[in-house]
């Protein structure tokens, strides 16, 4: 039998390069490599072939609330931006703090952390506030190129920050760990990675902040309270089930973000078109909900297949010490490939025998989803990366942005690498988010 | 002019044929998917069942809803204690279920009564597991064919129950859960009225428990080969003393391992917690290896499922990293069910010999060697045989 699965891993992986080869995008490759992986498999009846319609429907559904959350959060976000939010906060920053650098780097590395956190996607963080804080960071004479590498580290971990970290909450269900105690473990590493890349890649060049007058002017009638309130509704909707369980209705986060996005709406200064901007949205978010579509047919069919089972019995079969070496190569690597399959694919049964043999499930699940974000700047995918690098109107050669991005990225694995190995030690900063 | 109109022509045929083949795999993939929720599976009253009730006769908020189970009682010929069984708490786990359906279609109690609810997560059983690859169905083998069965998934279905919480915040303790724990059954103990409906559930089964005073509820599950609380009896300080006599006889008389898991305190939602927490009843909850539910193993089939066998799992098992012993008869549906049987009537010989006033004495089901020896499939009743008033569609 594992003859037999081998084989069909190898269709599976000849149909993604293929469908590569032949300039098809990533998502509709992966959807080829689950087709032709449900079509071998159906020749040993893994599953039969009369069956192989239902696992990619079935698998489809895979990711849908994860798939409700970033479209309903990434359109709350637009909102904000188009109402001039964005561009307002950014402009109060550089005015407020302009003159202390530190804390100009500070406060744009927070507005960046903001929307990813909010909504698991780093490439939210970059559609809607990366190309203001790109011009902010020109304004305190940081080079396009470290600009870019900036905004790609600082939106990875975004995405990795809490309250909603995509790849931990797949690893969650898919192991019935519950989704807690993420708190401190990934907001107190996300916080210090990010303040060391800022001032790592941004702190140089000295050269003195200018006056703001080349940011976009301020949107007429925009005031601190028109910025705030629809995140205020956002969290308040947040805490109040938190703080009223039995009492409060269950609305879910996509619906949180919704009325929040309402909020936003009703306050904007300026008329938005709503019915043009949320068509936009999907438009622009198409690629990205199309591969978690994708994802989850690839993972339906690997698991119907077997393929799943082979990932996972190799990696619980290697050496201990080994699999630690690997982390570093094999994580970042799979999210370039699968971006968020990764976490079901191979997160799912790591985190399954590490917890096993006695290691912090919750750490080791922050650990690793440290790592992955750092894949979404590799090839084939590199979504974040070439957002990065769109934003900030970089046009110089990928490869060199990518340099540009070493040290954070070594200081990451290094940190995420300690949290996987010594999370046992680090189970107090689970007890304190509890 | 003419060749920018072909052009578009030819755009409008490509998303035309485009949106066709969207139609037909979605109808290829979305019909055996309704058809799996809507599936209902013969039960047949055996001789011993004096009722059939929905679970919203003691929780209103099920009523109309996929969630209202029915609840199967057994009264005996004689007074004594009451015993409460529930199977299908996680509808991939059907060890559970068919040990549940052998039990009310083949006991007559002699003493106490019998409540058996054979798909508590009535929801689950008709959802599936996006991305398990899980089969939607299994076939048992009898000596007159095959009988069929719905596999679900271990929560319930977001169709009945939607959206998610961020967090659930287990009631009454505040614990913190995983979001999709609110649709666990085995997390929403001891549940409310006025709650999620998978709330609802747990709260119908506590009412019954209260309002009946069960004296022993027993939850049936499978768990994984590589989960170390498997192969058990998870049971709170009240049912220790039972379940460990219980794991001692079966070990010593009918040979095989069951043993004794401490029921967390800590750990909220779970039956064997929240039951006795809350209710008069003495829980147990039963486990069985399931292999199938195991992450490094081959192609989800029906066979596997059914047999157990599975060769990344042997060579895990040869590197100790399995949680129960493992070898190439793997761990058959025949053993699974048998184990639960045995345990289950043990539990009931266990608490009448300390309970003598309240006995609960079952015959007529079979045990873990009868199982083993003669199949699941043996004591399943041929619905087709079965007065039209003698079936339940479940």
């Amino acid at each position: 039998m594992t003859t037999q699965i081998i084989v069909i891993l190898a269709v599976m992986i000849a149909a993604y390069v293929a469908a590569k080869a032949a300039k098809a995008s990533v998502e509709l490759s992966i959807f080829a490599a689950a087709v032709a992986g449900g079509l071998s498999g159906a020749f040993i009846e893994a599953p039969p072939l009369g069956e192989l319609g239902r696992h990619l429907v079935e698998g489809s559904f895979t990711y849908i609330d994860v798939i409700l959350v970033f479209f309903t959060a990434t359109l709350f976000m637009t909102i904000v931006n188009d109402s001039g939010g964005v561009d307002y906060v950014v402009r109060a920053t550089l005015r407020g703090l302009g003159r202390t650098r530190i804390l100009a780097l500070l406060a744009l590395m927070i507005i960046v952390l903001v929307p990813g956190a909010l909504t698991g996607a780093g490439s939210v963080s970059l559609l809607v506030v990366g190309a203001p804080v790109a011009l902010a960071l020109g304004r305190l004479g940081v080079p396009q190129k470290r600009a870019a590498a900036i905004l790609f580290i600082v939106a990875g971990l975004s995405a990795a920050a809490p309250p909603v970290n995509i790849w931990a909450m797949i690893l969650c269900a898919g192991t019935a760990i519950p989704y807690v105690g993420f708190e401190f473990t990934l907001g107190i590493p996300v916080l210090l990675l990010g303040t060391f890349t800022v001032l790592a890649l941004g702190w140089k060049n000295a050269a003195g902040a200018g006056p703001a007058a080349d940011l976009p002017e301020p949107v007429p009638g925009m005031t601190w309270w028109r910025v705030l309130a629809p995140f205020l509704v956002f969290f308040g909707l947040v805490a109040a089930y938190r703080i009223w369980p039995f009492a409060t209705p269950i609305f879910g986060l996509s619906l949180e973000f919704a009325l929040a996005a309402v909020v936003a709406l009703v306050l904007s200064p300026k008329k938005i078109a709503f019915l043009k901007l949320a068509s936009d949205t999907v438009r622009r978010l198409l690629p990205l909900l199309a591969t978690m579509v994708a994802v989850g047919m690839l993972q339906q069919i690997m698991t119907a297949t077997g393929v799943r089972g082979l990932v996972s019995f190799a990696a619980i079969s290697t050496p201990l010490v080994l699999l630690f070496l690997l982390f570093p190569l094999v994580i970042p690597f799979s999210e370039g490939v699968l971006t968020y399959g990764a976490a079901a694919i191979l997160g799912i049964p790591l985190i399954w025998f590490l917890d096993s043999i006695g290691y912090h499930a919750t750490v080791v699940m922050a650990g690793l989803s440290l790592l992955w974000p750092l894949g979404d700047g590799l090839p084939p995918t590199a979504l974040i990366g070439r957002l990065s690098v769109m934003v900030s109107g970089y046009d110089g050669s990928y490869k060199d942005f990518l340099k540009a991005t070493w040290l954070p990225w070594l200081v990451i694995t290094a940190v995420a690498m300690a949290m996987i190995v010594f999370s046992s030690k680090l189970a107090f900063l689970v007890k304190w988010s509890m | 002019m003419e060749m920018r109109t072909g052009g578009v022509k030819r755009g409008v045929a490509d998303k035309a044929v485009l949106a066709a083949l969207f139609l037909a795999l979605a109808l290829w993939g979305g019909l055996p998917l309704r058809r799996h929720r809507h599936h209902d599976i013969p039960i047949v009253k055996g001789p011993g069942v004096t009722r059939v009730f929905r679970l919203s006769e003691y929780s209103p908020g099920l009523k109309g809803t996929t969630a209202d189970t029915f609840v199967f009682e057994l009264r005996g010929r004689e007074p004594g204690g009451k015993a409460l069984l529930i199977a299908n708490t996680h509808s991939n786990e059907p060890e559970g279920m068919l040990s549940a359906i052998i039990f009310l279609e083949n006991a007559v109690v002699e003493k106490g009564t019998l409540y058996i609810i054979p798909v508590f997560n009535n929801s689950g059983s008709r959802a599936t597991r996006p991305g398990d690859g899980y089969p939607l169905y299994f076939d048992i083998a009898t000596d007159w064919g095959a009988r069929r069965f719905r596999f679900g998934n271990r929560d319930a279905s977001p169709l009945d129950q939607w959206p998610d919480p961020d967090v659930y915040i287990h009631y009454p303790d505040r614990q913190l859960l995983s979001y999709i724990d609110v649709r666990n059954t085995n997390r929403t103990w001891p549940g409310r009225a006025d709650g999620p409906l998978m709330e609802r559930v747990t709260f119908g089964a506590m009412e019954l428990m209260r309002r009946e005073g069960i004296d022993v509820a027993i939850d049936i599950h499978g768990a994984e080969t590589m989960f170390p609380v498997t192969n058990c009896i998870v049971a709170p300080e009240s049912s220790v003393r039972i379940a460990t006599m219980v794991a001692m006889t079966v070990k010593a008389m009918e040979g095989f391992e069951n043993h004794v898991e401490p029921s967390p305190a800590g750990f909220r939602g779970l039956s064997h917690r929240e039951i006795g927490d809350h209710g008069p009843s003495l829980p147990f909850l039963l486990e069985a290896p399931i292999p199938f539910l195991d992450q490094p193993t081959g192609p989800k089939t029906v066979e596997f499922l059914l047999d157990g066998k599975d060769p990344f799992l042997l060579s895990l098992s040869a590197k100790g990293k399995l949680f129960v012993p493992y070898d190439e008869s793997g761990w058959p549906i025949e053993k699974r069910v048998g184990q639960h049987m045995s345990v289950c009537l043990e539990i009931f010989r266990q608490f009448s010999r300390k309970s003598a006033d309240r006995p609960i004495a079952v015959s007529g089901v079979p045990r873990y060697a009868d199982v083993a020896e003669n199949g699941v499939g043996r004591y399943l009743a041929d619905p087709s045989k079965a007065a039209p008033g003698d079936i339940v569609m479940n």
